[in-house]
């Protein structure tokens, strides 16, 4: 099950105001609040967090957001989080952010949820050709992975496992899922 | 006594030297009087280092200080649009005819004198931002359009920094004009001050030590600007400065901060600013200069 989160929803009734703009850390903190609630009392799988409605995000924003919420990983319930409607300059803030601390998230385009999400953050490039390749061929096995990439196991297990910290696919039993947004 | 203080003629980050040198020591015992009758221009820069003096002095319990005001109409008129007085009347004891209002109709005039004191000031320096930086930023100085929203990510925070690092209020201007002698094209120039803590005992319980006897002023502004640190133990902090950077390096453009006793500038190509001075006139809180030229169309 999927929980959708609007943002822009969520800066309209915390700042009181008809401001579309995303600044300032007390700002991004609040949001942040606003949204472990929400996820506290939901028992989705995957949250998504529709940015569409929001014109500019800051650093501080960005910050407070995204990243301390990939951060405080257990506040989040250890579930996955994908990001859409973002403009590419809130790719870019948050891109800086993420790779500041060492975190990457999944991202899709609002409208495009069939194509399937990419990464975004610090992320190495075997870990992001591992993750295109199980978003396009669905689950799949380490050693599937491993025949699909015409890698060694080692190189496959390295990726995988950064995937899996990062909660950029899910795991059943053997089996690495996609974040699917059907 | 009173202790005359010469508003330079041409006002801006350069000539601010000389001003703050004519404060001796801080806070001066006399009476402060702040002479800009022959005052001919001011930058965003200059407008905010006079009204930073006024709330420092404010602050530090000194008799309200006097301003006279510019003897050229044209000069007044200029500083009343851009919101200059408004603010200046609470600080100082004007002597001189001011505008009553500020000129109507298209001006280069980004964004007046606006105080920030709290987070909402940060949001709706923002919201009247963005309403004429795309006309400037894309419109006159060519850059592509998404430097809009980057030019109003690095203000937002720029401002935040007063918010979180001042202990007091501060200020923010932003206007467009032509550099004519340094560069021979048009720049936007953003200027924040605040007459607060400034960066050396910001960062001095966290970072001082591992400077040792070096640590000053001009390490402070080193240690903030170059290495990105923050006197927040979050490890989150710091990015600001160091995105504002990465953008200042794309655009070639340039930024310096004045805190207590130095300057530190990143200086692009086509500006032959020193990039660390020191042993400078003391001067109260945080001096910020960020300037954005237009884009050669030659170089690509």
């Amino acid at each position: 099950m999927i929980q959708t989160i609007h943002i822009g929803r969520l800066l309209r009734e915390t700042v009181a105001s008809p401001y579309r703009n995303l600044v300032t850390r007390p700002t991004g903190a609040a949001i942040r609040g606003r949204i472990q609630e929400a996820l506290a009392q939901s028992d989705c799988a995957l949250a998504l967090l529709d940015f569409s409605g929001i014109e500019l995000l800051d650093l501080s924003c960005a910050d407070e957001v995204v990243a301390k919420l990939l951060l405080a990983d257990a506040e989040r319930g250890g579930r996955c989080v994908v990001l859409r409607g973002l403009r590419e300059d809130q790719h870019e803030a948050i891109e800086h952010v993420l790779t500041h601390h060492h975190l990457a998230i999944a991202v899709v385009a609002p409208g495009t949820d069939d194509e399937g999400p990419w990464l975004l953050g610090w992320v190495t490039a075997d870990a992001r050709a591992a993750f295109a390749c199980i978003c396009r061929r669905g689950a799949l096995t380490a050693d599937a992975l491993a025949a699909a990439l015409e890698w060694s196991g080692a190189r496959v297990e390295e990726a995988l496992g950064a995937l899996a910290l990062h909660r950029l696919v899910r795991t059943d039993g053997d089996l690495y899922l996609p974040l699917s947004l059907a | 006594m009173t202790r005359v203080i010469e508003v330079p003629a041409t006002f801006d980050d350069r000539s601010f030297e000389q001003f703050a040198a004519g404060f001796g020591h801080w806070p001066p015992e006399e009476r402060v009087l702040l002479d800009a009758r022959g005052a001919q221009w001011a930058s965003p820069y200059g407008l905010l280092a006079m009204l930073t003096a006024g709330q420092a002095l404010a602050e530090a319990r000194q008799e309200r200080p006097l301003f006279t005001v510019p003897t050229s109409d044209d000069v007044k008129r200029y500083w009343a649009r851009a919101g200059f007085f408004k603010f200046a009347a609470e600080l100082f004891e004007l002597h001189g005819k001011v505008p009553r209002s500020a000129a109507s109709g298209p001006s280069d005039v980004l964004l007046d004198v606006t105080p920030v004191r709290a987070t909402e000031d940060v949001h709706e320096v923002v919201e009247k931002i963005s309403q004429g930086a795309s006309r400037i930023l894309h419109g006159e100085l060519g850059l592509e359009m998404k430097a809009t929203l980057r030019f109003s990510m690095a203000l937002s925070e720029a401002c935040q920094n007063i918010v979180e690092h001042a202990g007091t209020s501060g200020w923010v201007a932003v206007q467009a004009y032509t550099f004519r002698r340094r560069l021979g094209r048009r720049v936007v120039v953003i200027a924040v001050s605040d007459a607060g803590i400034g960066f050396r005992r910001s960062l001095e319980s966290a970072h001082a030590k591992r400077f040792g006897e070096r640590w000053g002023d001009g390490a402070a502004l080193e240690a903030a600007l170059i290495q990105g640190v923050s006197r927040f133990r979050d490890p989150g902090r710091g990015q600001g400065l160091a995105f504002i950077k990465r953008f200042l390096d794309q655009w070639k453009g340039k930024i310096s901060i004045r805190s207590g006793t130095a300057r530190l500038a990143l200086v692009p190509p086509w500006d032959e600013d020193v990039p660390l001075s020191e042993h400078l006139p003391f001067f109260p809180g945080a001096q910020v200069q960020i300037i954005i030229p237009a884009q050669d169309p030659e170089a690509g």
